[in-house]
């Protein structure tokens, strides 16, 4: 697996996380105060990743 | 001034064990942590500026991994980043207000975790496979007699009758993986959600809450999954705090 390809999932597992945490939880109706700027994904490092060959290759090629 | 609300979680039996994970831990901008609590429910927070409040990389990241060690020690309800109220008194009426609601939510979650399955395929070459032929009945119209307008219109309404068919046709493979994949998880006792069709490649999207002992067993079913679906890809990810299974909207 190159690095191309661990980065493309990185990058997926990043929106994860950030579907999560600005969209999911608890919601506090009228307190939320949010301002986007320079939204990078990067990789939070701790998630499990399962994920066929197949899929890597796709990613790596970008089909997905 | 205002204060920034990471989690509500339940207390521990320990009272001295949240302090102590809370000491190792910065919030936003760097600030002590601190609780606040009603009964047994505990808000952790910290003070933030409203002004300074900004979504970048470090923000966002930081507040997930917060959450993230929170959840390893404590059964917990992830609150929406950005969300911010006044003082601790409002807080801990907020807690007050909404008490039942809150148990009711920690108890579902409680000794639980997040997944989330994405089932990935080519869309292109699944139609290519189950590509359907219109049916006679619309031939029968299509006589002499109907002239060339109405054989404009008889090729259009083929035409979409065959793109319906055809979108049935791969909603009802979906649909198939979907229970396939219910029925391979009954040992696991998960509560799932499914989402279908969310992007062209993304033909299923979805979330499970499980006992956290029941970690392996799921990534052994996926697998199994996998070898049974070669065509298509399934991508876990996990173990999440419980962000889709918490159902509580505060005003």
């Amino acid at each position: 697996m190159n690095e191309n390809v661990i980065d493309r999932s990185r990058d997926i597992t990043i929106l994860e996380v950030l579907d999560r945490v600005l969209n999911k939880g608890v919601i506090l109706t009228g307190d939320i105060v949010i301002s986007v700027a320079d939204v990078d994904l990067v990789y939070l490092g701790v998630k499990l990743m399962l994920s066929s060959v197949e899929t890597m290759e796709q990613l790596k090629s970008g089909k997905h | 001034m205002g204060k920034m609300i990471y989690s509500i979680l339940k207390a521990a039996e320990d009272p001295g064990q949240l302090p102590a994970v809370l000491s190792g831990m910065r919030g936003i901008s760097d600030a002590d942590f601190h609780e606040v609590s009603y009964d047994d429910i505990t808000a952790v927070v910290c003070d933030v500026q409203r002004a300074g409040l900004v979504t970048d990389r470090s923000a966002t990241m930081d507040y997930a991994g917060v959450i993230d060690s929170l959840f390893k020690d404590f059964t917990l309800l992830p609150v929406r980043f950005g969300s911010v109220m006044e003082s601790e008194g409002e807080i801990r009426n907020m807690l007050e207000r909404n008490h039942i609601e809150i148990q009711k939510n920690l108890l579902k979650v409680e000794g639980k975790v997040e997944f989330g399955l994405k089932v990935f395929c080519d869309t292109e070459k699944l139609k290519a496979d189950r590509s359907i032929e219109p049916e006679g009945t619309i031939k029968s119209v299509n006589d002499a007699e109907a002239g060339q307008k109405n054989q404009v219109y008889m090729d259009y309404v083929k035409k979409k009758l065959a793109e319906y068919r055809l979108e049935e046709s791969v909603l009802s493979y979906v649909n198939s993986v979907i229970k396939e994949i219910t029925e391979c998880l009954t040992g696991v006792e998960a509560t799932g959600k499914f989402k279908k069709m969310a992007s062209p490649a993304n033909i299923i999207d979805a979330l499970f809450l499980i006992k956290k002992e029941m970690t392996a067993e799921l990534i052994r079913v996926v697998k199994d999954l996998q070898t049974r679906y070669p065509d298509l890809n399934f991508m876990l990810t996990g173990p999440w705090p419980p962000y889709n299974f918490v159902d509580v909207t505060i005003s």
